[in-house]
C-alpha cells in the first residue's frame, strides 16, 4: 500500500499530538517512544520512520510552535520600534508560543539549537527560519548583508542562552527571562555597525522626561 | 533549577557587595535630579557636609539612610574604594521599551496594554521607583497613570542583600555585627516594600480616605481591576512638580498655601491614619492649577508599628513643651538614661538639635522656612552628631529625623511660611490625642 503524502502528514500530526499530551501529563523524561507509538495507535517501528528519537519528536513540537509564533509576529507586527524592540517582540512571541513546551526545550536546545548543534543538520530549517527573519529585520534598517557572520554568531549565542535560561527559569511567568532577554539584546545591538546603532537607539524609549 | 545563594554569590562576585552603596547613590541622584542651577550652586559649598547628612539621616529614604549610617558607624569597614564606587556605580531599573513593557503587562493583566486600555501612551511619563509610569485611558473613559515594574527587580533585591550579608561574614566576630545586620535588614525591607505595588495600592486607598474635599489634598483613586503586585493603575492627577511650579514665580501667598498643605497632609496621615510619610521627596508632590496638592507616591508611606507609635506619643510633649521638656524628650529619644554619665558634648549637641527642630513649632506664628540659616544650621548640627558618632537612639528618631529634614528641605525650596505648630495641634486635637 502506497502511503500518500497526505496520510504521512496526518500520521505525523497524530504522533506529535499524542506526544504532546504524554509529555505534559507524564513528563518528557518518563515518556518513551513506545508510549507515544501506542497512544498514536501505530507500531513503534512505524514511529521511527517519522522521528528517529524522542528528542526529534520534541524538536517537531518546538518547530511547529516557533513557526506559529513567527506567523503571529509577522501578522501583528507594526514595525515601528527600534531594532532592539523588534527583536524583543520577535523572541517574546516565540517564548509565549513555547510556554506549553517548556518541559522539553532543553533537549531540543542540545540536539538542534545550541552552538554545538550547529555542526549537525538536525533542526537546520528551524535555525534558518529564525536567522533569516533576524537578518531581514537588520537589513531593513541598514543595507543588505549588513549583518556579518560574527554578529550573527553572537546573536545566536545570546539567543540560545536566553532559551536555556528560560527553560530553567523559576520566576513567576518567567519574568526574569525578560530581564535577561532585554540585556542580551542591548548587548547585541551595541556591537552592530555604528550607523545602525545610531539610527536605532534614538527611538528606544530610554530617554525619560 | 533553583540557584543557591552561595552559587549566586560566587557568580556575582564582589560587585554585589557594593550594591547597597549603589542604592544610596540612586537616591542621592534622584534627589538632586530636579534641583535648579541656583540650588546646585548653593549646594556646592555645603556639598561635602550635606552628603554626610543625606547619606545618613534626613533627606533620604530609609534604605539609603541606613546604609550611610552603617558606614558612618564603621569607619574601619569603609575602604577608600567604596568612595570611588560611590561615584562609579548607580542603581536604577533600566528603562523599558514598549515590547518589554507589553510582555510585562501581558503577564500581569493577561492581555496587551492596547487591549486592556482604551488608549496607552508608549512613551513613559516618568521614571518611577524601580519601573516607569505611562499615561493611559480606561474603556470607561477615565484618565489613568499606570506604574509598571521592571521584571524580576524584587527578587534581584532580595538576592543582592543575601549576597551582601554573606560577604559581610568576616565582620561577624565584631560587636557591631548584630546592629549592622539589623540595619541592612531594614534596607531590604524598605526596598522590598517599594516593589510591592499591591501594598502601595492598599496604602493609597487608606490614605485617600483620610482627606475631605475641602482639604485641597488629592490622593489618586486606585483601579484594583487593573492593578497587581507589579502594575499599579491609578487616577491621573494633572499637575506639575515643584520645579515647574516655581518657574511660574508664584506669589508668596500661594507658596504658603502649598507649604501648609505639604505639612498638613503629613500631619493628617500621621494622626488620623497612623501612617508615616517617610519620604517627602519633591517627586512625590504635584501642584495642581486650582491650588490643590497631589500626593502621588505612596510607596514610601507605611503604618507605624506599636513601638513606633508609642514613641510618637513620647515625642509629643516636646512640641508644646518648654525648653527643659524638650531636652528631656531629646535624651529619651537618644536613649540616654543617665545624663550625669553621658558625654557632655553629646548632650550639648542634642540640646542644640532639639532647640533647632522645635523652633518652628513654638513660634505661634508662621515660620519662614525660606531662611537659609535655618536649613544650614540643621545640616551642620546633624553633621556634628554624625561626625561625633552620636547616632545611637531609638529607631523612631531615624524616621522622624528623615521626615523632618525632607519636610524642611521641601518647604525651604518653596520659600514657604508655615505655622507648623498650629497645624500639628489642629490634627492632634482632631485625632483626640490626650495629654499624657
Amino acid at each position: 500500500v502506497r502511503v500518500t503524502e497526505k496520510t504521512k502528514a496526518a500520521t505525523r500530526r497524530r504522533i506529535l499530538k499524542s506526544a504532546r499530551t504524554l509529555f505534559s501529563r507524564e513528563g518528557f523524561e518518563r515518556t518513551t517512544t513506545r508510549d507515544v507509538a501506542k497512544a498514536a495507535a501505530i507500531a513503534t517501528g512505524t514511529l521511527f520512520n517519522y522521528f528517529a528519537t524522542k528528542e526529534a519528536i520534541a524538536l517537531g513540537l518546538v518547530a511547529d510552535a516557533i513557526e506559529a509564533a513567527h506567523q503571529e509576529f509577522e501578522s501583528l507586527h507594526r514595525d515601528r520600534g527600534s531594532l532592539e524592540e523588534d527583536l524583543f517582540g520577535f523572541i517574546a512571541a516565540e517564548l509565549r508560543h513555547l510556554k506549553s513546551h517548556r518541559g522539553y526545550v532543553q533537549p531540543v536546545l542540545e540536539i538542534a539549537l545550541s552552538p554545538l548543534a550547529l555542526l549537525e543538520k538536525t533542526g537546520e530549517s528551524l535555525r534558518l527560519s529564525h536567522i533569516e527573519r533576524v537578518e531581514r529585520m537588520i537589513a531593513a534598517r541598514v543595507s543588505e548583508g549588513a549583518c556579518s557572520f560574527v554578529a550573527l554568531h553572537l546573536y545566536w549565542t545570546l539567543y540560545t542562552g536566553v532559551l536555556a535560561f528560560w527553560a530553567a527559569d523559576e520566576s513567576p511567568n518567567q519574568e526574569d527571562t525578560l530581564a535577561v532577554l532585554d540585556s542580551s539584546l542591548k548587548a547585541f545591538v551595541s556591537v552592530l555597525p555604528t550607523p545602525l546603532v545610531a539610527r536605532n537607539t534614538a527611538n528606544v524609549s530610554g530617554e525619560l522626561p | 533549577v533553583p540557584v543557591s545563594a552561595a552559587r549566586r554569590l560566587f557568580e556575582l562576585g564582589g560587585l554585589q557587595a557594593q550594591v547597597a552603596v549603589a542604592y544610596l547613590v540612586y537616591w542621592l541622584r534622584s534627589w538632586f535630579k530636579d534641583a535648579s542651577q541656583r540650588e546646585l550652586e548653593l549646594a556646592e559649598t555645603h556639598l561635602r557636609a550635606a552628603i554626610d547628612v543625606f547619606a545618613t539621616m534626613g533627606y533620604l529614604r530609609g534604605a539609603a539612610m541606613k546604609v550611610g549610617q552603617a558606614i558612618a558607624n564603621l569607619p574601619d569597614l569603609l575602604p577608600t574604594q567604596v568612595e570611588e564606587t560611590l561615584e562609579r556605580l548607580h542603581f536604577e531599573a533600566p528603562p523599558m521599551h514598549f515590547a518589554l513593557l507589553r510582555e510585562q503587562v501581558r503577564n500581569e493583566l493577561g492581555q496587551d496594554p492596547e487591549s486592556v486600555f482604551a488608549s496607552f501612551e508608549t512613551d513613559a511619563l516618568a521614571a518611577a521607583s524601580l519601573g516607569q509610569v505611562h499615561r493611559a485611558t480606561l474603556a470607561s473613559g477615565e484618565q489613568v497613570a499606570v506604574k509598571i515594574q521592571y521584571p524580576g527587580i524584587a527578587r534581584s533585591i532580595r538576592a543582592d542583600f543575601r549576597a551582601l550579608s554573606a560577604l559581610l561574614f568576616p565582620t561577624r566576630l565584631t560587636q557591631v555585627w548584630e546592629s549592622l545586620k539589623g540595619q541592612f535588614e531594614d534596607i531590604r525591607a524598605v526596598l522590598e516594600r517599594e516593589t510591592d505595588y499591591e501594598l502601595e495600592a492598599e496604602t493609597l486607598t487608606r490614605g485617600r480616605a483620610l482627606f475631605r474635599e475641602d482639604d485641597g489634598i488629592v490622593v489618586p483613586n486606585v483601579f484594583d481591576a487593573y492593578s497587581t503586585r507589579r502594575v499599579l493603575t491609578m487616577e491621573f492627577v494633572e499637575g506639575v512638580h515643584v520645579q515647574d511650579f516655581l518657574k511660574t514665580d508664584p506669589p508668596q501667598e500661594q507658596r504658603d498655601q502649598f507649604g501648609e498643605k505639604i505639612y498638613g497632609s503629613g500631619a493628617r496621615l500621621h494622626f488620623a491614619g497612623r501612617l508615616l510619610y517617610a519620604d517627602p521627596h519633591p517627586g512625590n508632590y504635584l501642584f495642581l492649577p486650582n491650588g490643590e496638592l497631589g500626593l502621588i507616591d505612596f510607596g514610601c508611606v507605611r503604618p507605624y508599628n506599636d513601638q513606633e507609635w508609642e514613641c510618637c506619643r513620647l515625642l509629643d510633649p516636646a512640641v508644646r513643651g518648654d525648653r527643659e521638656t524638650r531636652r528631656e524628650v531629646g535624651r529619651l529619644m537618644a536613649a540616654i538614661d543617665d545624663p550625669a554619665h553621658a558625654d557632655p558634648k553629646h548632650l550639648d549637641l542634642l540640646e542644640a538639635y532639639s532647640d533647632w527642630m522645635w523652633r518652628p513649632y513654638n513660634l505661634e506664628a508662621p515660620f519662614d522656612f525660606g531662611s537659609e540659616t535655618y536649613l544650614r544650621e540643621g545640616i551642620d548640627l546633624m553633621s556634628k552628631l554624625i561626625g561625633g558618632r552620636y547616632t545611637q537612639g531609638r529607631p523612631m528618631v531615624v524616621f522622624t529625623t528623615r521626615w523632618f529634614f525632607g519636610m524642611v528641605a521641601m518647604l525651604h525650596r518653596l520659600r514657604a511660611r508655615v505655622d507648623v505648630g498650629a497645624l500639628y495641634n489642629q490634627e492632634r486635637v482632631a485625632a483626640e490625642w490626650t495629654t499624657a
